[in-house]
């Protein structure tokens, strides 16, 4: 029996680019949603420049292997909206078409003639999810960003590195990733909200905006006691308190000792395993763990007040021990014995070495015409009866024009010919693939 | 109050039981801001993030917490002992008139109190439960302890954070902080609610959720695992910018204030790019020769790229206040950003303008506090925080006599025994 899926039967007119919007609708389209992402080939963002193309194949608009993990469950219809032809063929799909959504500049989809008033011409109770910089209204709202920027703006940034040094930051664009996230959150809340109300909206969802209520705690410390977070001390890199600094909590949950990551065997780059105690009886197994060294049963660290204070000699302590393993063994010693310890874990080591993530079969091969067969990564939920599943690779650029425009528009194939040859479905100065020119046979 | 705050908000309707701890209870704010009726159940004595600082005045207090206080907005709040048969009994009771369950517990914990999803959707077909635990509910590590800082080190956030060796030799990975790996959980829980409900307004069937913190942290490194699938590579660390696979130019510079500013330049100098440039520079008179002709070829920017990103821009950078060229440089189309503190977020005038900040009453000091506001706009639904964090056992009463019909003397007993 085929079980059905969460968002069978919504259809999704899918503008974004780049990473945040993509990445957004590739969840939709795993939860069943029919994903139809416009793009054109002149003017394209997320297919190019690629330094994720496999060694030895040509870098072009189909050979990315991070768009097609980023764009996994869609089809692709290559169109210029920008035209008064392109623009009525994007209308008459999103009369059929429940989820408007883009990542564009505040300003671009209205200057298209499609801003949310005349969405709602077209489809009453349609749903718009704008996913800007920095939303459709506000003083700034002209202003631009990428994950970094927005990171930066909000206050994330700051959150990460070792006191008295430059901010480490976040090592990628995690409000792509995040703002990907808020992007689904709105298409199901509004989706809710319209099946229950039979009223769409626009909901403006923002890239910097959404990055500042992950600050809540800092931001409480300074609304209600005052305190800021340029301070001695902070950030306290992986610990949760920084020694000879006040003794603060660094909005990392509670303020604990051992909390850090400790250098393990043989040393590489990524060989770390990060150790936390939340209690003194936790301290006492991981004591045990580490065979009793004479060090750690000096009284001065049966106490978390003293475990901070005696914090650098501590850590030393422990890491002398932890360089005797790595970081697998420990993590496997540690938990055996109640004690919180997992390894750092680098992209190989998540794909090819984590037990549990193999267990819970987090990457799945896929087959893409033009990348061949690779792992894409898969949803870390499952929902008992309706699956969720990457059932289609990333399309080609206009991959599916033809049974867009025909099949589900109901263009004659002649009306389709006429669009490519007067630019409204390809450029007409720019080569065709050899699958587009199959299509117009 | 502007007219679009009266609407109701979009998950209005909605009952959602809440019992979650740290890991959780961000899911369950998001469900409240949006309007859900979110009953939180606490254990007598209430839940232990009500222990984690930093403090109202600093005075340790399970009321006083303010990370409780953030992470549990718009909720109402009970006791309930789920350990007696009372209390379970209770739960059942309130099982019934819920839509959602999210729980936090360790796998297997609900099933051995008679409390699992087959036993609750069999009274309550429509009902959706989702499990939000470390690693799920299968797996070999299953039942592994953890903390925000493990599932940032197992879910490969920390193999990408962290320094050049030229700014910090020897630098371990550093985890960002912020408890940055409960917000990816929750995240991604509430996605899978959502997706639920949807579905069940459409057929009525309720489901279990079964989400992963590991498995959403290992999914929030952006191409991380492209780069290692497609090609091979594992991503060095760099300071402030992009992990990548070699060497890169900076994007962090250091402002006269002593502060930095993220400034994307390099992978976009193209000679419109440099043009720009001038102009922004030459506004405060700092454009050096960048109005030079040759910098309208290509090759010629490529060969000055180190002088025109650490000469120019950054002596630039280094000259104003780290707001100031934010600003500057946004308004003339630059994606650049001042680093910012949250205390410099209270005056930023965009946030103002979007109604950011909220005033929320805490009655029994007799104060209202500023919140951080929402992550987007509802037009037509609004978010709106409905009350601050429950006090321990707030609304006993309210929940277990006014709603589900207990009289006074048997809501003693129960209190009584311990039960709530």
């Amino acid at each position: 029996m085929t079980l059905p899926r969460a968002l069978e039967g919504i259809r999704v007119v899918d503008f974004s680019w780049v990473r945040a919007g993509p990445w957004a609708t590739r969840w939709l389209g795993a939860l069943g949603a029919e994903i139809i992402k416009i793009e054109w080939p002149e003017n394209e963002r997320g297919r190019l420049p690629s330094s994720t193309t496999p060694q030895g194949l040509e870098a072009n608009l189909n050979t990315s292997g991070n768009f097609n993990d980023t764009n996994v469950n869609k089809r692709s219809l290559s169109l210029n909206v920008r035209t008064p032809k392109g623009l009525e063929v994007v209308k008459r799909l999103i009369a059929i078409s429940d989820v408007v959504l883009e990542n564009f500049s505040s300003r671009v989809l209205q200057r298209w003639g499609l801003g949310y008033a005349e969405l709602c011409k077209i489809k009453p109770d349609i749903l718009y999810v704008s996913m800007s910089g920095y939303g459709h209204t506000g003083r700034n709202h002209h202003y631009t960003t990428f994950g970094p920027v927005a990171q930066a703006a909000s206050g994330l940034t700051l959150l990460s590195g070792l006191p008295d040094q430059p901010p480490a930051g976040w090592g990628w664009s995690y409000m792509d990733d995040t703002g990907g996230m808020y992007g689904v959150m709105c298409v199901l809340t509004g989706l809710y909200h319209r099946n229950m109300t039979g009223q769409g909206q626009h909901i403006d969802q923002a890239q910097m905006i959404s990055s500042v209520p992950l600050n809540g705690p800092s931001l409480l410390d300074v609304t209600v006691n005052g305190r800021g977070s340029r301070r001695p001390g902070f950030p306290p890199g992986n610990r949760t308190h920084w020694p000879g600094t006040p003794l603060l909590n660094n909005y990392r949950g509670p303020t604990v000792a051992p909390h850090n990551a400790y250098q393990t065997h043989p040393g590489g780059y990524n060989d770390w395993c990060a150790i936390v105690c939340h209690s003194d009886e936790e301290w006492q197994r991981l004591v045990q763990v580490m065979g009793q060294p004479a060090w750690a049963t000096a009284t001065q660290f049966a106490t978390l007040a003293g475990r901070l204070a005696h914090q650098a000699e501590m850590d030393a302590g422990i890491e002398a021990w932890s360089k005797t393993l790595d970081k697998y063994t420990l993590t496997e010693r540690c938990q055996a014995a109640g004690v919180r310890a997992l390894p750092v874990q680098s992209a190989e080591d998540r794909v090819e070495h984590d037990p549990q993530l193999r267990h819970r079969q987090m990457y799945r091969e896929l087959e893409h015409p033009m990348l061949g067969v690779h792992k894409v990564q898969n949803a870390p939920f499952t929902l008992s009866a309706t699956p969720v599943f990457n059932h289609l690779p990333s399309p080609l650029i206009g991959q599916h024009t033809r049974e867009i425009v025909e099949g589900l528009l109901g263009y004659s194939h002649d009306e389709l010919l006429a669009g490519y040859a007067d630019g409204t479905f390809w450029p007409t100065t720019r080569a065709r693939f050899p699958y587009l020119e199959e299509m117009l046979q | 109050m502007t007219d679009a705050q009266r609407l109701p908000g979009p998950l209005t309707g909605l009952r959602i039981l809440e019992l979650a701890d740290e890991k959780g209870q961000f899911c369950g704010k998001l469900l409240g801001d949006l309007g859900a009726d979110v009953i939180k159940i606490e254990p007598p004595g209430g839940e232990a993030a009500r222990r984690v600082e930093p403090f109202l005045n600093d005075m340790p207090h399970p009321e006083r917490s303010l990370p409780f206080w953030y992470y549990n907005t718009s909720k109402r709040g009970i006791t309930l002992n789920l350990e007696t048969a009372d209390g379970r009994q209770l739960f059942q009771r309130l099982a019934a008139t819920a839509d959602v369950i999210l729980e936090t517990f360790r796998p297997g914990f609900l099933a051995a109190l008679g409390l699992g999803y087959d036993v609750l959707h069999a009274q309550h077909p429509g009902l959706i439960m989702c499990a939000l635990t470390p690693f799920g509910q299968t797996g070999p590590w299953r039942d592994y302890v953890t903390a925000d800082l493990l599932h940032m080190a197992a879910g490969g956030e920390m193999a990408s954070c962290g320094y050049d060796a030229t700014d910090v030799l020897d630098a371990p990975p550093i985890a960002p902080g912020g408890g940055n790996a409960w917000h990816m959980g929750c995240h991604y829980a509430y996605i899978a609610i959502m997706a639920a409900l949807v579905y069940r307004t459409v057929s009525g069937r309720g489901q279990y959720i079964d989400v992963s913190i590991h498995e959403a942290c290992a999914l929030t490194t952006e191409s991380a695992i492209a780069n290692y699938i497609y090609r091979g590579e594992v991503l060095q660390r760099h300071t402030g910018r992009h992990h990548a696979a070699g060497p890169s130019p900076r994007t962090q510079f250091r402002s006269k204030d002593g502060k930095y500013v993220t400034a994307l330049v390099a992978g976009r100098l193209t000679p419109r790019y440099v043009k720009d440039l001038a102009a922004l520079l030459d506004h405060y008179g700092m454009a050096g020769d960048l109005h030079d002709a040759k910098y309208q070829d290509q090759q010629v920017i490529e060969a000055n790229r180190d002088h025109i990103i650490d000469d120019l821009v950054g002596n630039f950078i280094a000259s104003l206040p780290a707001e100031e060229v934010y600003h500057a440089a946004q308004d003339r189309g630059f994606t650049w950003a001042a680093v910012r503190a949250p205390e410099e977020l209270l005056d930023d005038g965009h946030l103002q303008d979007r109604g950011f900040w909220k005033q929320v009453e805490h009655p029994e000091l007799g104060r209202s506090f500023v919140y951080p506001g929402e992550a987007a706009i509802y037009n037509g639904s609004p978010w709106h925080i409905s009350r601050r964090a429950p006090l321990i056992g707030e609304h006993n009463v309210e929940i277990f006599c006014e709603e589900l019909g207990l009289s006074r003397q048997e809501f003693a007993l129960l209190a009584e025994s311990q039960a709530v």
